[in-house]
């Protein structure tokens, strides 16, 4: 982790004269991580880069581009990171013509923390560190082997400690909608704790997260009763590449499945009777 | 035996009118099915499945046009897109996917529309209450 810091540093200095500014993590005076903008105007702030904990960048960019939408941008990614600004240029909440991408690869003790299948970035024209494979994500590989009653009753366990903080939403870099189901009355029910079964507010997001949750994990990461939804995000990211060949934020020009008219090949593919 | 409760989203313009169609020829099926008419199958979002089940449904069916055949142009692909990850996504809840029927009946097939009602008030009888699964 210490190599990757300096390295990553003189990338950002080196850019910091051509972009108007580049979004990474720093270290605050309680030694709490955060995101930040780098300006040319501040260099001796870069002395104060971070790159763990990991924190959601995408969503802090979008903020930036809204605010200032003709801004020439960077920003330090990840590999979730990458994938979540591809995704979310798919559904024009940032522009990537003005975003310069400096990937930074994780290494092996992160990818297992995030139990992440893919812990490299792809587009980002500027890497720093060596790119790894994937670790294998047994915690979904476990849960998948359970029987009915059993992923049944492991959910009912879960969903008993969800405190409806929407956290989970909230931090997300893909739920971006300006009037948003999970807030309306007449799908999930407000005032009531634990969330009566079958919880709406889970079912609804883990559909709604279908071909756009990116695996990035912040929604477990925020959750304060640690609830472990991604491992039904991934589930569905696996059934939607069989599906609809689609992964998300993997190919820049490859409309979402949102978007297909089924041809009759990829129709056939999910299972339904024609 | 308690009866079971069936939801029934149908297009208006094919499922619809094949549920006209098998009663017109005096076909006999099972009364459980509640029959809701919807402009199309594309209109039934996961939340209004989801939230049927959560009133106490024990299966829902939703019920469209053919794939190319659809009032609206693309309607149906929307049903066909998403049907499939909810059924998924019940299955990975806990709750039997068989509960959700998703098919297929034009204005002319009220032969399939009773026989599928019949089959699928079997499935259904076949399983527990609903809300005594997710209790």
């Amino acid at each position: 982790m210490t190599d990757r810091l300096p390295a990553l540093q003189e990338v950002i200095g080196k850019l910091l004269p051509d972009v108007d500014g580049v979004l990474g993590l720093k270290v605050g005076p309680a030694g709490i991580v955060s995101p930040h903008l780098f300006v040319k105007d501040l260099a001796d702030e870069l002395a104060s880069l971070a790159i763990w904990p990991k924190e959601p960048l995408p969503g802090t960019l979008k903020i930036i581009q809204k605010a200032h939408p003709d801004a020439k941008l960077a920003i330090v990614c990840r590999g979730c990171e990458e994938r979540g600004i591809v995704e979310m240029a798919k559904h024009y909440q940032i522009d990537l013509a003005n975003v310069t991408l400096i990937g930074l690869q994780c290494t092996q003790e992160e990818a297992e923390f995030c139990r992440c299948a893919k812990p490299f970035t792809v587009h980002a024209q500027t890497t720093i560190g060596t790119p790894i494979a994937g670790v294998p994500d047994t915690l979904t590989d476990e849960f998948a082997a359970l029987s009915r009653e059993e992923k049944l009753a492991f959910w009912k366990e879960e969903f008993l400690h969800c405190i409806k903080c929407y956290g989970c939403r909230n931090i997300c870099p893909q739920c971006f909608c300006n009037v948003c189901t999970l807030e309306d009355e007449t799908w999930v029910e407000t005032g009531r704790l634990p969330m009566p079964q079958p919880a709406m507010y889970h079912l609804i997001r883990s559909m709604h997260m279908t071909a756009k949750c990116v695996a990035c994990r912040e929604c477990e990461e925020t959750c304060p009763a640690g609830i472990p939804m991604a491992i039904q995000f991934r589930l569905i990211a696996r059934d939607v590449k069989e599906m609809f060949n689609y992964e998300t934020g993997a190919e820049i020009d490859q409309p979402p499945p949102q978007l297909l008219v089924l041809e009759e090949g990829e129709y056939e593919r999910t299972g339904l009777p024609h | 035996m308690v009866e079971p409760k069936i939801i029934g989203f149908l297009c208006n313009w094919c499922s619809y009118r094949g549920a006209d169609t098998a009663g017109m020829a005096r076909m006999k099926y099972p009364p459980n099915v509640k029959i809701i008419r919807v402009p199309c199958s594309g209109r039934i979002s996961p939340e209004l499945v989801l939230r049927s089940f959560r009133e106490g449904a024990d299966g829902v069916m939703v019920l469209g046009c053919h794939i190319g055949d659809c009032h609206y142009g693309t309607g149906n692909h929307r049903t066909a897109k998403r049907m499939p990850v909810l059924k998924k996504l019940l299955e990975y809840n806990g709750i039997e996917p068989e509960r959700l029927c998703v098919d297929w009946v034009s204005a002319a097939e009220g032969e399939k529309f009773a026989t599928l009602i019949r089959e699928f008030t079997e499935t259904i009888k076949a399983l527990p209450p609903f809300v005594e699964v997710i209790k």
